[in-house]
């Protein structure tokens, strides 16, 4: 039986099975360490469809390269495949049925790797890098949707060497997250679009920043019924905003909350902010993860308004994060995330990707279920 | 394409913005012919080109890359507007540099600052500010701008005030300076004597006016009767009624009741300058309401006079519902001052501005300055906050990353071959 689907000792195990990575603050939540990680900072993860038996992950990274991991229910990770591109990969994909992965690049092109055949090829191209990409299905198209720093937002039938639409922005975009009917899009100089995609994409409306500085993460949450209906937004000074589309009250149910700071509340010292790096929304429960620059995660219970568990301090910058399939994985990125600059890059670092248990740490509390 | 070009320029000559050093006719045209074709991505690539390179340099004259970026926004959007972001550039660009004296008698710094003000809603309100930071004292072409503003607005004897001021100072060029003042003296003697003609030929070939919404002086002694007769020496005076500040300068003028300059009077005369230094920046808007913010619930008005009139209407019930507001959106210093009320009362006690005049961000960068080197900050940015901020638009991380891996790729490359280098490049 999976060890995923239980409580018992999958860190554990992990441990047992990579050795004694203990002493050294590289990984103090003692989680489990994915074999051959890239050898650069790891900009996006992304976990395999529900519709694929089994659990792979794909990460992208500043080297330029796509790699993809097998997931065994042991924690073991086997090293699959990789795709190179000619410049840094920002963002990757799945498309629903799990055969095909998508990536964006500074190169700015998009890629749609086959896994079956091992074979890429070129399926968007942007006049500037591709920082976001998504896979779009609906009833009646499928698309991919590119959100470039060219301040267009494209829409391409894989067939096609022109897109199917390209919107344009009144900025670069920085992050962008699709759950069919909706799209959201948030660009530099905090602007916040949503896109509505039911029978073909159009702007739904824009939306007036809940936060002060610069957006950085965005992930759509459902309701009860699993619809989209809003999404949370992380900023680069260590604040997250909860914010529904269309909700009963909206004074009320909008808010937001502060993450990845210094617990410095005594005001002896400065309190440090360090930025969201990542938001990702657990699948099964609805809580949702966000990792900072601060070397830490936070799981959280948006409907509680609480936080569950923050971890120990890594030695890096935690720069993605992403959920299983069914909510039992929680893999996250350690690496340099340019949040102080290139003088601060040491190349030399080694990066990691951990595998946790997520199964009973994002259960909300005082809940009947 | 020359002619094309001729006929562009003939055609929107109205929506071209004069610069005061002119502009170059080939950057014109290609600007013109690049809006026309609305290609835009040249212009772009080059905006992002410009704000990357202010974002790596690392030599020891960062304001070069500013005077270029600004001359480039100059050139290439004659039309101004909003899109050629001007006025934001201006503005980072004079805040990035308030703290390096060394750029302070820099004619090039000088010139940001003029161009600033030009763009502000209250030009001289900046040029005080930066002489009471210290910065330009020494340029002639700030005290001629100064003054021109001075004399645009009707007040020659301030502008002429300056122009001692910048004499005193021993502002450089001299000649340039006193060249600018003769002028200015000249316009104003040509002025007054031409009102003195006008004023002749009127009487002579005009029948007299009446003129409208002027003040008429009354007849009659105890009540103030209007004169039947409304024009001529009937009006108290034609041009103070409705004016606002400027306008009794500019009625004085015309009146050639100006007191025209004299030089060798004035080294000991009362017109020693009487520009007052200024400690700390101007604030943007009179504030109207002085009242301090206290706790309202508790306050009893008086609703009602003893012939029971109601004399304000009831206040609006309390709405049912929280509205919602932002942690942060307190001002920053609520929660500090319980820890330490002794150091932040006077901070506490302003409420956040909504107000938002180029001068008021100024004088706050400057205040966030002087709390920064003087008090401990409540709260840190640990990422380089400076980086993305610095140029005129904002960056986020993995631009400032690309930008880089470009510069090496550029680099390694040679700017041959490689596609992503040479479309980078451009």
């Amino acid at each position: 039986m999976s060890l995923f689907g239980t409580t018992s000792g999958f860190g554990a195990g992990g441990t047992g099975v990579f050795g004694n990575a203990t002493t050294d603050s590289h990984n103090p939540m003692k989680d489990v360490e994915v074999t051959s990680p890239p050898d650069d900072s790891i900009s996006c993860l992304a976990f395999s469809p529900p519709t694929m038996p089994g659990n792979f992950l794909i990460g992208g990274s500043w080297a330029n390269d796509v790699r993809c991991w097998e997931v065994q229910d042991n924690g073991q990770t086997v090293p699959k495949a990789q795709q190179m591109h000619t410049g840094p990969v920002l963002d990757a994909c799945w498309s629903d049925d799990g055969s095909k992965v998508f990536t964006a690049s500074c190169d700015k092109t998009a890629k749609m790797w086959d896994l079956n055949s091992n074979q890429a090829m070129q399926i968007a191209q942007h006049e500037g890098p591709i920082k976001s990409i998504h896979w779009i299905k609906a009833p009646n198209y499928s698309c991919i949707m590119t959100g470039s720093w060219d301040k267009t937002l494209k829409f391409w039938d894989t067939r096609s060497p022109n897109p199917m639409m390209s919107l344009q922005m009144p900025e670069r975009s920085y992050c962008a997250d699709v759950v069919y009917p909706m799209a959201v899009v948030a660009t530099a100089d905090r602007g916040l679009i949503v896109y509505q995609l039911e029978n073909q994409p159009s702007e739904f409306r824009r939306i007036d920043s809940p936060l002060k500085h610069q957006h950085r993460c965005v992930a759509i949450f459902k309701d009860k019924q699993n619809k989209p209906t809003g999404f949370a937004l992380g900023s680069i000074e260590g604040r997250v905003a909860i914010h529904y589309i269309n909700p009963p009250n909206p004074a009320k149910d909008n808010f937001t909350f502060k993450c990845h700071r210094s617990n410095g509340t005594n005001t002896t010292t400065p309190q440090d902010i360090y930025a969201v790096n990542a938001i990702s929304f657990h699948p099964v429960h609805g809580t949702l993860a966000t990792v900072g620059s601060d070397g830490r995660f936070s799981f959280w219970d948006k409907d509680a308004r609480t936080k569950l568990k923050t971890s120990e301090q890594l030695d890096q910058p935690i720069t993605a994060c992403a959920f299983n399939s069914n909510g039992n994985i929680f893999a996250y990125a350690s690496s340099y995330d340019w949040s102080k600059g290139h003088e601060y890059y040491n190349p030399q670092k080694k990066n990691y990707i951990f595998l946790r248990n997520a199964a009973e740490e994002l259960k909300p509390r005082n809940k009947k279920w | 394409m020359a002619e094309g070009g001729d006929v562009d320029w003939e055609l929107s000559k109205e929506n071209i913005q004069p610069l005061r050093r002119g502009r170059a006719i080939s950057a014109l045209h290609q600007a013109l012919s690049q809006q026309q074709e609305g290609d835009s991505s040249a212009i772009n690539q080059q905006r992002q080109a410009f704000e990357s390179e202010l974002r790596m340099y690392d030599g020891d004259d960062p304001l070069n890359v500013w005077d270029r970026y600004i001359r480039w926004t100059e050139q290439t959007f004659p039309q101004g507007g909003k899109e050629s972001n001007l006025a934001t550039i201006l503005e980072r660009a004079v805040t990035r540099f308030t703290e390096e004296n060394t750029y302070f008698d820099d004619p090039r710094y000088v010139e940001l600052w003029i161009k600033f003000a030009g763009n502000c809603p209250e030009p001289l309100d900046i040029y005080r500010y930066i002489q009471a930071q210290g910065i330009g004292l020494k340029q002639a072409s700030l005290y001629i701008a100064w003054s021109e503003q001075y004399e645009n607005n009707g007040n020659y004897r301030k502008a002429d005030l300056v122009y001692q001021e910048g004499f005193k100072k021993g502002a450089e060029p001299h000649d340039k300076l006193q060249q600018f003042h003769k002028a200015l003296q000249a316009r104003v003697s040509r002025q007054v004597m031409m009102n003195v003609e006008e004023d002749d030929s009127d009487e002579e070939h005009k029948q007299p006016e009446r003129v409208s919404l002027a003040e008429l002086k009354s007849r009659g002694k105890k009540k103030a009767i209007a004169p039947i007769n409304r024009v001529g020496s009937a009006i108290r005076s034609v041009h103070s009624g409705m004016q606002s500040h400027a306008a009794p300068a500019l009625g004085n003028a015309s009146n050639s009741k100006l007191v025209v300059f004299d030089e060798n009077k004035s080294h000991a005369g009362p017109s020693e300058p009487k520009l007052e230094a200024w400690k700390a920046p101007p604030t943007s808007k009179a504030k109207e309401n002085k009242q301090k913010p206290g706790v309202w619930c508790d306050v009893k008005i008086p609703l009602k006079t003893k012939f029971g009139h109601t004399l304000m209407a009831p206040p609006p019930p309390k709405p049912a519902f929280q509205p919602f507001v932002e942690e942060s959106d307190q001002p920053p210093t609520m929660t500090p001052c319980k820890i330490n009320p002794a150091v932040n009362t006077v901070l506490s006690a302003r409420k956040p501005c909504r107000e938002e005049t180029p001068l008021k961000r100024l004088q706050d960068h400057h205040q966030q300055h002087n709390e920064a080197v003087s008090g401990k900050p409540q709260e840190q940015s640990m990422y380089c906050k400076e980086l993305l901020l610095s140029g005129a638009t904002e960056f986020c991380f993995e631009e400032l990353r690309a930008e880089r891996y470009f510069k090496k790729m550029r680099q390694e490359v040679g700017g041959q071959k490689d596609e992503a280098s040479a479309s980078a490049s451009n």
